[in-house]
């Protein structure tokens, strides 16, 4: 079984989202989803200052046989990514709540992030995947 | 949906299954990455029972090969085999095939599976010389077990009885399970290996022979995965990508098999691509920039798109992205700079000498 921490939030397309302070939304991929892709060997990431509205593709993720994107789970601006993910994209297997972070998003509204899936939520979501 | 003699085992190492061909396959057992690293660092072992065997024997079964294959029927003898392919009559490829030398008139052929049907129609659909034919491909399973303990793992379960001094495409019949197995010196890999043809009610027990005398070695189960990142890093052809029933084998690089001096299906075309005639030819291209090309992408150089990657992916050995690309003959010679489209984006890259990987002895 897959970890799903308690302390962050979750969308149906299996990202995370943890928030530093009000306006920071550190995001990445979860557990079950770097446990489906497997061996990670690339990760596109946007350069910092683009906007994003919610769901449209910020980043990729790439294992060796699957290309998978990443949406943004809330409208926003990429304040920083992930840059270690360039020589080391296994992070996000080894790490993906942690190191294996992929980009902060500025975020634009707080009412966004009610819409995202709290951990009971995520697991029934993967549960009836 | 086919299920080959050993899928239970897959399911009992948990490997991920998908759908390869109408076949239920494992893609990986654990990781890409690991059975990749395993196969070319200790052994991997991949069930590949899914692929076609059709035997050939009979009066007139030289002469019908003669007649199917562009390579020339003296190049094998018995205990030998050798790669080729069936052409169509437009120098296209219907299948690309191995074909071992049992004796006289009594040939045993390895096909694609998702082939195997198409090739029989074709072979039929030929032989005016009375060969028969006879696909033996639900009777045979086949296990590859590949890599630089993979002489070491076989001769444990079978003994060496000459396995270990097998040359290059050389093969025997050893008794096994009260019947006989072909054991051939050959893969797909780029890496020493041996390709087993156990009857399919044997195979399980060979399988679990094998994964257990190997398991001190290194030995791991591989899956599609990997079989197709090996594969794409020593440059072989998969039917359907590299070559196809519009692609020659002279496009497809491996036209040093076209050799032989019979009238065989296609040779017109193919005589006039050796001579300099083919409009493509296939190229080695790994990126410089970062990313991963994929199946379908498009190579420029500079402006000009000069061709289409057939298989590209991820190189676990070279740590780069690597592709196959049909390209514009001439286009561009190894060390050109071209740039790869992907996702709409170019990233660098360059042509390098095929194959990525060089075979491992």
């Amino acid at each position: 079984m897959s970890q799903i921490p308690d302390d962050i939030r979750y969308t149906k397309d299996h990202e995370w989202v943890r928030m530093d302070g009000d306006f920071i939304a550190v995001c990445g991929i979860t557990d079950h989803a770097q446990e489906m892709l497997t061996d990670i060997v690339f990760v596109e990431l946007p350069e910092a200052g683009i906007e994003f509205s919610r769901g449209e593709r910020v980043a990729t993720v790439e294992s060796v046989k699957a290309v998978s994107n990443i949406y943004a789970p809330v409208s926003g601006k990429v304040i920083e990514v992930n840059t270690a993910l360039e020589n080391a994209p296994e992070l996000v297997n080894s790490d993906p709540y942690g190191e294996g972070w992929i980009f902060k998003l500025e975020v634009k509204s707080a009412l966004e992030l009610e819409s995202l899936l709290d951990a009971a939520a995520y697991a029934a979501h993967v549960e009836a995947e | 949906m086919n299920l080959t003699p050993l899928h239970e085992e897959h399911l009992k190492l948990n490997a991920r299954m998908v759908d390869f061909a109408g076949w239920e396959l494992p893609v990986m057992y654990t990781s890409i990455l690991d059975e990749h690293a395993a196969t070319r660092t200790k052994a991997g072992i991949f069930d590949v029972s899914h692929m076609g065997e059709i035997l050939v024997r009979g009066r007139g079964a030289e002469r019908l090969l003669r007649r199917l294959v562009p390579t020339s029927m003296d190049r094998v003898r018995p205990g030998r085999g050798m790669y080729t392919c069936l052409c169509n009559e437009r120098g296209g490829v219907v299948d690309d095939i191995f074909i071992f030398m049992k004796g006289a008139d009594d040939y045993y052929l390895v096909v694609n599976a998702a082939t195997t049907g198409k090739d029989l129609a074709w072979i039929r659909a030929h032989n005016d010389t009375g060969a028969l034919v006879e696909d033996v491909s639900s009777a045979t399973a086949k296990i590859d077990i590949q890599g630089p303990r993979a002489r070491e793992i076989v001769v444990r379960v079978l003994g060496d009885g000459g396995i270990a001094g097998l040359e290059r495409f050389h093969f025997l019949d050893i008794p096994y399970g009260g019947g006989s197995m072909m054991v051939s010196q050959s893969g797909y890999t780029g890496e020493h290996g041996y390709e087993l043809f156990p009857a399919a009610a044997h195979s399980v027990r060979l399988w679990c022979d094998l994964v257990e005398a190997g398991r001190d070695l290194g030995l791991k189960p591989a899956g599609l995965g990997a079989r197709d990142t090996l594969r794409l890093e020593a440059a072989y052809s998969l039917y359907g990508h590299e070559i196809s029933d519009d692609i020659s084998p002279v496009e497809a690089g491996i036209g040093w098999f076209v050799n032989s001096a019979d009238g065989y299906i296609g040779r017109d075309v193919l005589v006039g691509h050796k001579s300099g005639g083919a409009p493509r030819e296939l190229i080695c291209v790994e990126l410089t920039g970062r990313g991963v090309p994929r199946d379908g992408c498009e190579v420029y150089a500079g402006d000009a798109k000069i061709g289409v990657m057939t298989s590209a992916g991820y190189s676990p050995t070279l740590k780069k992205g690597i592709g196959l690309v049909l390209a514009r003959r001439g286009a561009a010679a190894p060390g050109s700079q071209l740039q790869v489209s992907i996702r709409g984006s170019l990233v660098d890259a360059r042509a390098v000498q095929r194959p990525f990987y060089r075979y491992h002895a």
